[in-house]
């Protein structure tokens, strides 16, 4: 079992981390430098975090959990219009990607209104591409319960909901979860009391994405995602030249590779690891609807009856 | 950001109406509207689903025509031309945009720094330049008002709409289903008790 870690310290020697971690068999997945500070997001094996921490404290960083590293999120407004953009959906999306997510913005196409709006199947397969999906609503009790009630049809992932009013969970249909004290704020959000709200969303996220990481341990997938997107970016040249932000895009149960799918798909199928097993045999590789990149899901233990 | 003189906003849902002020004052202050608003009331009430906005409005100078900073006149005998001259050059740049988009930049001259001679037929088009409006302040505001309102406040799935706009007031009944005739004499009577606030 992997746990995501984010550690801020000083650039000064932080390839020495770097390197522990990786010996020890987990991921590095993002470094950012700035200037003198750097931070990095990393998958670290549960039973040696401890090695880990003692080493961060070595180099007088700071080493925290970071529950929504490694996942993609959906953030989704009912439109792209100025009700919605681009404060609150941009803010939302900004500070989950601050917290290691890969956030992705939707704008739903006739998501309005509590009695006319829709989901289109394309909208729906869409979101269903991803880890979690935060619907970002407005300001009154009645329009939230009254949309929950259809706009979610068909939506397979765990469902976060955020609005103006204080609601219990239970009260708001088909979510996951909910979140107040957000409504339509068409300012940015800055001041101390809407950064806590911020954080709790980020709390409540964290929370239903550690249910995820739970029911997948009970049947873990043949291949670890980061492992496939090791193994992509080793054996896929290409890669390197992709300008797409993120261009092997982790989930919770595979990856999102920005590279055409025609093209690619059967290079990507038969990448070999060194256990001797090819790609397709423990990944699915699928079209996306996102442009035509490619999706990979890995195939859980149960369906392959090996793990690498 | 400056308060108006009444700013009401009513509704069953308390935490909606408090969300919607805020909403409304935001965009208010973003496209600066509030020394246009006098007085707004609000009223919301998302089971009908109705929403009604009410305001009075208070608007700066009217339009501005050259007349009203300039001396036009015919040019120099025997020439098509017409002679602006000007007393402020305060609106010398959008003039002469104006000048330029409709008669082409070789038929505009400014021989000096507030003369403009423009080549054409003086007897035709002496009296349409002497009433050209330069600068509609009104219109602009009114421009952002409907802006902030009709495309940012009104919530977005109330896509049926009435309005009225004066120089005064503006008033706004939108819903997501077909207007009632109820909603809309609301709205007559909300606007009414905020002309009896202003005249009382």
């Amino acid at each position: 079992m992997l746990e995501p870690m984010m550690y801020i310290g000083g650039a000064y020697k932080h390839s020495q981390l770097i390197e522990l971690v990786e010996d020890l068999g987990g991921y590095i997945l993002q470094k950012n430098i700035m200037q003198s500070e750097v931070v990095l997001l990393m998958l670290v094996p549960i039973n040696d975090l401890a090695i880990v921490e003692i080493k961060s404290k070595e180099l007088l960083g700071k080493l925290t959990r970071a529950p929504l590293t490694g996942s993609e999120i959906a953030t989704v407004a009912p439109t792209l219009a100025y009700h919605h953009l681009p404060h609150l959906d941009c803010d939302v999306a900004e500070f989950l990607r601050k917290q290691g997510a890969k956030t992705n913005m939707v704008g739903l196409a006739r998501g309005v209104g509590k009695r006319i709006c829709q989901l289109t199947a394309f909208e729906r397969d869409l979101i269903n591409e991803h880890d979690v999906a935060v619907f970002i609503l407005g300001n009154y009790e009645h329009c939230i319960i009254e949309k929950s009630k259809k706009l979610y049809e068909g939506i397979e992932i765990p469902i976060v909901v955020t609005g103006a009013p204080e609601l219990r969970t239970e009260d708001v249909p088909n979510a996951t979860a909910y979140v107040g004290s957000f409504g339509r704020i068409l300012h940015h959000m800055r001041h101390a009391e809407e950064l806590r709200t911020l954080d709790k969303l980020s709390a409540v996220i964290g929370k239903v994405l550690d249910d995820v990481r739970i029911e997948i341990a009970k049947d873990p997938p043949s291949v670890a995602p980061p492992r496939i997107k090791k193994e992509i970016e080793e054996q896929i040249p290409e890669i390197v030249d992709n300008l797409h932000p993120l261009p092997i895009t982790l989930q919770m149960g595979g990856v999102r590779v920005k590279l055409p799918y025609e093209e690619y798909h059967e290079q990507i199928e038969n990448i070999k690891f060194v256990e001797g097993v090819t790609m397709k045999e423990v990944a699915r590789v699928l079209p996306s609807k996102m442009r035509n990149f490619i999706l990979i899901k890995a195939i859980p233990k149960s369906e392959t009856g090996f793990m690498i | 950001m400056e308060q108006f003189e009444t700013f009401i906003v009513e509704s069953p849902d308390a935490t909606g109406a408090r969300t919607t002020r805020s909403l409304i004052q935001d965009t208010v202050s973003d496209l600066s509207l509030s020394r246009v608003i006098v007085r707004m009331k609000v009223f919301v009430d998302p089971v009908e689903p109705v929403f009604i906005l009410a305001a009075l409005l208070r608007l700066g100078s009217p339009s501005i025509k050259i007349k009203d900073f300039a001396k036009v006149d015919m040019g120099s005998l025997g020439k098509d031309e017409v002679k602006i001259e000007l007393d402020k050059e305060m609106f010398a740049i959008k003039l002469l945009n104006k000048l330029w988009a409709t008669y082409g930049k070789n038929n505009i001259e400014q021989p000096d720094r507030k003369i403009i001679i423009v080549k054409t037929d003086p007897i035709k088009d002496l009296d349409m330049l002497r009433e050209l409006v330069i600068e509609e302040p009104q219109q602009e505001v009114l421009d952002r008002l409907i802006d902030a309102i009709a495309l940012r406040i009104i919530p977005e799935g109330f896509r049926v709409r009435k309005h009225e706009l004066s120089n005064t007031h503006v008033l706004f009944v939108a819903s997501e289903d077909t207007l009632k005739p109820e909603w809309l004499a609301k709205g007559k009577e909300i606007m009414d008790s905020l002309r009896r606030e202003e005249n009382a």
